[in-house]
């Protein structure tokens, strides 16, 4: 596996938890999320991968989606985490906690070996 | 920044081929409402552009951002269509998945071994289903003494011969569920292994 795979990988499995983490707040729309992940992370590198991703997690009720008409210049369809969704997100979060920060340990031990 | 005529034209282009695609795999609605989200995204990133720019290559900037239509809509199949048929397994959302994957020419010939595999579990039931109602019709069919097909005839002619009795029916129901159960599995095992090269980098 290359680097760049080993990367891409990486960046798949983190925009679902990224993206549902951007939505902790009041309610986003799509390229307001994107904006917010471009600011805080490398995740984003197609805009066109995003839209997809959110479709999926309003499908699986984890997103309420609402179109609004007078908040812009055109409709934007705004996404809101459920009850599903925040408690989706607490157990990533756990999850996320648990796994960064034994990788963390490992990665900081190894640094000292490899000096 | 608003657009010229060329401008929209090329937006409204992208959106038709995004649109075509979509509608292959998408109910129509969510095919449309997907389009409508596309569009203002596209709209919010060019409204964001200030000063004299060269409209051309802002609207083709804003486009390469989003990525070529053919992967958004291969992203969308990726996140919605597979991610359904790999998550639930159902036998619709599987054969859905089969048959965009069928497109392509290695997908076409995989999408084809595994209709066989769904077909000769298919006819083992049937050929279950049939024996109590056709005893002599329904079975091996012998021709001459030759073995030379598993399954029912219409009229048994002379030297042709059909064996088998009651027997075939526990059998071929095992068969039958066996063939459609494997064929299910690995279908499942290969939507997910392509949903994973859809899913892959998709930089140009």
């Amino acid at each position: 596996m290359t680097l760049e795979n080993w990367q891409e990988q990486l960046r798949r499995g983190g925009l679902e938890f990224a993206v549902l983490l951007t939505l902790t707040g009041p309610p986003r729309y799509g390229f307001e999320i994107i904006r917010h992940l471009e600011e805080s992370t490398d995740l984003v590198v197609n805009e066109g991968t995003v839209y997809p991703l959110l479709t999926r997690l309003a499908r699986q009720g984890l997103l309420t989606t609402e179109w609004v008409a007078d908040l812009g210049p055109h409709p934007r369809k705004y996404y809101r985490l459920t009850l599903e969704g925040r408690e989706r997100l607490n157990s990533m979060m756990r999850h996320w906690t648990t796994f960064a920060g034994k990788l963390d340990a490992l990665a900081t031990q190894a640094r000292g070996e490899l000096r | 920044m608003k657009l010229t005529e060329a401008g929209e034209l090329r937006v409204r282009g992208y959106l038709f081929v995004l649109h075509r695609s979509l509608a292959t795999f998408m109910p129509k609605e969510m095919a449309q409402e997907s389009i409508r989200e596309v569009e203002s995204h596209i709209l919010e990133r060019l409204e964001r552009i200030e000063g004299a720019v060269d409209e051309k290559a802002a609207v083709e900037g804003v486009l390469q951002h989003l990525g070529p239509p053919m992967k958004v809509a291969q992203a969308f199949a990726a996140e919605i269509t597979f991610e359904e048929a790999v998550a639930t397994g159902r036998p619709l959302p599987v054969f859905r998945a089969l048959f965009l994957v069928a497109t392509s020419l290695q997908g076409f010939f995989a999408a084809l071994g595994l209709l066989v595999g769904y077909a000769l579990g298919v006819g083992f039931i049937i050929v279950a289903a049939l024996k109590p109602i056709f005893p002599q019709n329904v079975g091996l069919i012998l021709r001459d003494g030759v073995p030379t097909a598993f399954g029912a005839v219409s009229s048994v002619g002379p030297g042709t011969e059909v064996v088998g009795g009651y027997g075939l029916i526990p059998l071929s129901l095992f068969a039958g569920v066996g063939a459609l159960l494997l064929t299910h599995r690995l279908a499942r095992a290969f939507v997910a292994w392509w949903r994973g090269r859809l899913k892959g980098p998709t930089d140009e």
